[in-house]
């Protein structure tokens, strides 16, 4: 029988770069750095609950665990509007030069859930089933809820291009 | 449409999501990092605790600093009550077998601050409220002997105690004179002035029953 310690040094290497990427696309890096290291102390405290494929569940915990810190964070929004002048954390890591800018544009102009569910489906790389754990719903309502969120991006992106070959007098068309 | 043809335009789709990744161009952690990370999170675990875990794992030092806290917070409290002796919660203190509310002067700030019209709605704040006739003012203090409570109380006397200067301000304030009837409230153990605390008018106890009728 491995010990916690045991378990968690086993499991544990292998979250970090997942969990870094993961919060790297959602946060600023000052933020990702801290629910990094919330994350992986709740993993440790509650190492006996991982399970054998842990990262959907991991996902999971560091999606609280930043929206926890995304909540104190807006306590403290005026506060810090106040005192500017400190360091303004940087822009989420800015993306290769080529970076798809339609397709992010058009995630963008999704609801909000539904472009998590395409950026769990598409960045993290999972199935249904582990975007279900992530997201603390039930495998068929995540099968479906994908399904049409890719319907939406696809309609998006197909519009999208339909304007830009059209004149440039549709709105929402960048330069 | 096929599965294969929506297997297509699935893969498809999801590479174009892939070019959008902004955490494709993040190098990896620097091991020696990551390594320490672990080491720190490992590190923690008495200290700590998540709902999951409850309070279990709790020291017996935290328990006892946490009582210590209580019990600091609940002496303070009682302190602000009863060392004051000016909360609404005042026990009355007995004197000749009368019970006594006791009051303080506003803070000498008040006179200057501006007021505005007594109105219900304001008046209905206040913690204290009562009729009663001035029985003696002297020895730093004025006593009125309450004919009806609005708020508060109930005590058969009210007592107001302020330094000699605060006082003074007060009581030509509210024009306190030796068997004078007046309406007077409080907050925070403090009389109100600005119009709120005055001389008997048939007006202002309109007022009063109006805010606590």
């Amino acid at each position: 029988m491995e010990s916690r310690r045991e378990r968690f040094e086993r499991i544990a290497p292998g979250l970090i770069e997942p969990v870094r990427r993961y919060l790297a696309r959602r946060t600023d890096p000052t933020t990702a750095e801290d629910v990094l290291a919330e994350t992986l102390l709740v993993c440790w405290r509650r190492v006996e609950e991982l399970p054998e494929e842990p990262l959907p569940f991991v996902y999971g915990v560091a999606r609280l665990c930043l929206r926890n810190a995304e909540r104190s964070a807006r306590r403290q929004e005026r506060v810090a509007a106040r005192v500017a002048a400190i360091d303004p954390p940087a822009e989420a890591a800015p993306g290769p030069e080529e970076r798809d800018e339609e397709v992010a544009a058009a995630l963008a102009a999704l609801r909000a859930a539904d472009a998590e569910l395409l950026r769990l489906w598409a960045w993290e790389q999972l199935a249904p089933a582990e975007i279900a754990t992530v997201l603390g719903i039930t495998p068929n309502a995540a099968s479906i809820r994908l399904h049409r969120a890719r319907g939406k991006l696809a309609e998006r992106l197909r519009k999208d291009a339909a304007a830009s070959g059209h004149e440039e007098s549709r709105e929402g068309r960048r330069p | 449409m096929t599965d294969d043809q929506r297997d297509v335009e699935q893969d498809v789709l999801r590479a174009r999501l892939r070019a959008a990744d902004p955490a494709s161009s993040l190098p990896p952690a620097d091991p020696e990092r990551a390594a320490r990370l672990l080491e720190d999170v490992m590190s923690t675990e008495l200290t700590t605790e998540n709902r999951a875990t409850g309070t279990r794992g709790r020291g017996p030092l935290t328990w006892l600093v946490a009582a210590a806290a209580v019990l600091i917070i609940a002496g303070v409290g009682i302190f602000a009550v009863v060392g004051h002796d000016d909360g609404p919660a005042a026990p009355p203190t007995a004197v000749d077998d009368q019970s006594v509310t006791e009051l303080s002067a506003p803070s000498p700030t008040a006179y200057a601050a501006k007021c505005m019209v007594p109105s219900a709605e304001t008046l209905a704040q206040q913690s204290v409220a009562f009729d009663g006739t001035v029985t003696t003012l002297a020895d730093g203090a004025v006593t009125l002997s309450v004919g009806h409570w609005y708020a508060g109380g109930p005590t058969d006397l009210v007592r107001v105690q302020a330094p000699e200067e605060e006082l003074q301000d007060l009581v030509g304030a509210v024009k306190f004179e030796q068997g004078g009837r007046y309406l007077v409230s409080a907050t925070n153990g403090r009389v109100t002035v600005c119009g709120f605390s005055a001389p008997y008018s048939a007006d202002l106890a309109a007022l009063y029953d109006q805010a606590f009728g």
